[in-house]
């Protein structure tokens, strides 16, 4: 489609430099955008509560988001609280969780997680990304499944992934949780080890999404559907052929994320030594980008098992139904030629055999 | 007088902010470049306010910090040469952040962090309040359980059920919402 600038809707949608805004990288370079009828400003932002605040003012129309985060502002857990809304999922899988090398050695030779970081004697220090955010929450969880308490026995750190790798190699923390390319760069520097991938803890989790503040979802709901749409049409590419991996680790590395292109496309590079679906994962037929009822569901049950929010979940279902652009999605969907699931709740199985729906 | 952290982890300068709060009179701690040094900060120092830009990577270390210390948090303020209006409005809107734009006159300053504190206080008092209200309502369901309970399996009236709640909870020197959640566990125990 050829349409001047000017008949464009400009959006400007934040982005934190992690490998997994490829999608809305991807988005740009390859005009997705303009096919839409939209032209995107991509914003690089310092902080995801910087992400936060943005969306909060409007300075941002939209951003790449950590999926917890979200209902972590809906709720008003920790900090500021505005209507939110998730248009779709941006990836699954691709995080890590590592320790600092002699607990991993432990942890490895089949000493229990608790001896093996020396609780309670030692207070271990884990680093996350955010306090509501997925990289706690797989944390918290893989802690409190090998009854390490999160909330008590643990001394909860969030710092910036760059920040992580040398942190753990000064000894002021013992582990962390995060994207790529911050396990590698750990096990690169000697500073630590990666003890579990993300997808071992949930396989096919949720991750990052694609959020704005609702009243933009609800006010501009064809401006919102061809974002989301745009947005699918790169996620799709990501995942057609492993080429298209190493071109959007070029475009990254090209102002995006301050890591060389090589590094970068390590990460992105589909498959690995894992069998199948185990890995970072951008569209997977759609079955990534549906925003599924039971995953948001799944965050608030984590944020009220840590006395985060009141036991009283009748409210989650309603919650969920605002938050959940379900009627965007589908439309940007048919745009684009996506399959649609037919429910909108997912099985999962967790690595504890924990399942949720 | 608050005490002051000063994060210096983005271009901007904060030179003058930190001459104008010193000529204020506060004391101020600063240098802190980077989240980890924050924390050190934050512990040895324990400011009453740290000031950082907007677009700080240790931003989201704050949060955290604000997450976990709910009883003696650290209001936030932040300061910046970015001069969207609306942005430091909605932060200061949200009352937990205030935002601070460079180049402020020294006179202005202090306003603005009393401000910063105060509502941070307010915030602090509402929590409470509200924590205070969910907990009277947990209360009252477990009461109404136990009621429920001893009318169920002793043929109780409420009346009864409800005075003899009380007469336990006297003499076992509880409260009586706590009695009843441990009337109502052990009920579940039992089957």
């Amino acid at each position: 489609m050829t349409r001047i600038d000017q008949g464009l809707r400009s959006l400007r949608v934040g982005y934190v430099p992690l490998v997994d805004c490829a999608p809305l990288i991807a988005a740009v370079r390859l005009g997705f955008d303009r096919r839409h009828g939209l032209r995107l400003d991509l914003l690089r932002q310092g902080s995801w509560a910087a992400v936060r605040d943005k969306l909060l003012s409007g300075e941002l129309d939209a951003s790449h988001a950590l999926a917890g985060m979200v209902y972590g502002i809906e709720t008003g857990i920790g900090g500021p609280r505005g209507p939110m809304a998730v248009l779709m999922v941006l990836n699954h899988n691709g995080q890590s969780i590592v320790l600092a090398p002699a607990a991993a050695q432990r942890l490895r030779s089949g000493m229990p997680l608790r001896e093996a970081l020396g609780v309670p004697a030692h207070t271990p220090a884990l680093a996350q990304t955010f306090p509501t955010g997925t990289h706690a929450m797989w944390l918290n969880y893989w802690l409190a499944a090998q009854v390490v308490d999160p909330l008590h026995e643990v001394r909860a750190v969030t710092l910036p992934p760059p920040q992580m790798p040398a942190a753990l190699a000064r000894g002021e923390i013992d582990g962390y949780c995060a994207g790529e390319p911050w396990a590698s760069q750990a096990e690169a520097l000697g500073a630590g080890a990666r003890v579990l991938r993300s997808d071992q803890l949930w396989p096919g989790h949720p991750e990052k999404v694609l959020a704005c503040r609702r009243s933009f979802a609800a006010l501009e709901p064809e401006t919102a559907t061809a974002l989301t749409a745009a947005v699918l049409d790169a996620c799709r590419w990501l995942d057609e052929d492993p080429d298209h991996r190493v071109q959007a680790a070029h475009w990254l590395a090209d102002g995006a994320i301050d890591l060389p292109a090589a590094s970068l496309g390590d990460c992105l590079r589909p498959g690995g030594t894992a069998p199948g679906d185990s890995r970072l994962r951008f569209h997977g037929d759609g079955e990534v980008n549906f925003p599924w009822l039971s995953d948001g569901r799944w965050f608030l049950h984590q944020f009220r098992r840590w006395g985060w929010l009141p036991p009283d979940a009748s409210g989650d279902d309603a919650l969920l139904a605002e938050v959940h652009r379900l009627d965007s999605y589908r439309l940007a969907a048919l745009q684009t030629g996506v399959p649609l699931p037919r429910g909108d709740s997912r099985a999962s199985v967790l690595f504890d055999g924990m399942r949720w729906e | 007088m608050p005490r002051i952290l000063l994060i210096n982890d983005t271009a901007k300068p904060i030179g003058e902010l930190r001459t104008a709060l010193v000529a204020a009179g506060h004391e101020v701690f600063d240098g802190i470049e980077g989240p980890t040094a924050l924390l050190r900060a934050v512990d040895t120092h324990r400011p009453d306010v740290v000031i950082l830009d907007v677009d700080s990577p240790s931003r989201d270390t704050l949060e955290q910090l604000a997450m976990l210390h709910r009883h003696a948090p650290r209001p936030v303020v932040m300061f910046s040469a970015n001069d969207d209006e609306q942005l430091i409005r909605a932060a200061v809107g949200a009352g937990v952040a205030a935002y601070v734009v460079d180049g402020l006159a020294p006179s202005r300053l202090r306003p603005i962090i009393q401000l910063a504190l105060a509502r941070f206080e307010q915030d602090a008092k509402l929590r409470q309040q509200l924590e205070g209200v969910q907990q009277q309502l947990q209360d009252r369901k477990a009461i109404d359980q136990a009621k429920g309970l001893l009318m169920e399996k002793r043929g109780m009236s409420e009346r009864e059920a409800y005075a003899a709640l009380r007469q336990q909870a006297m003499r076992q020197n509880l409260k009586l919402a706590e009695l009843a959640r441990r009337i109502v566990s052990m009920a579940d125990l039992l089957g």
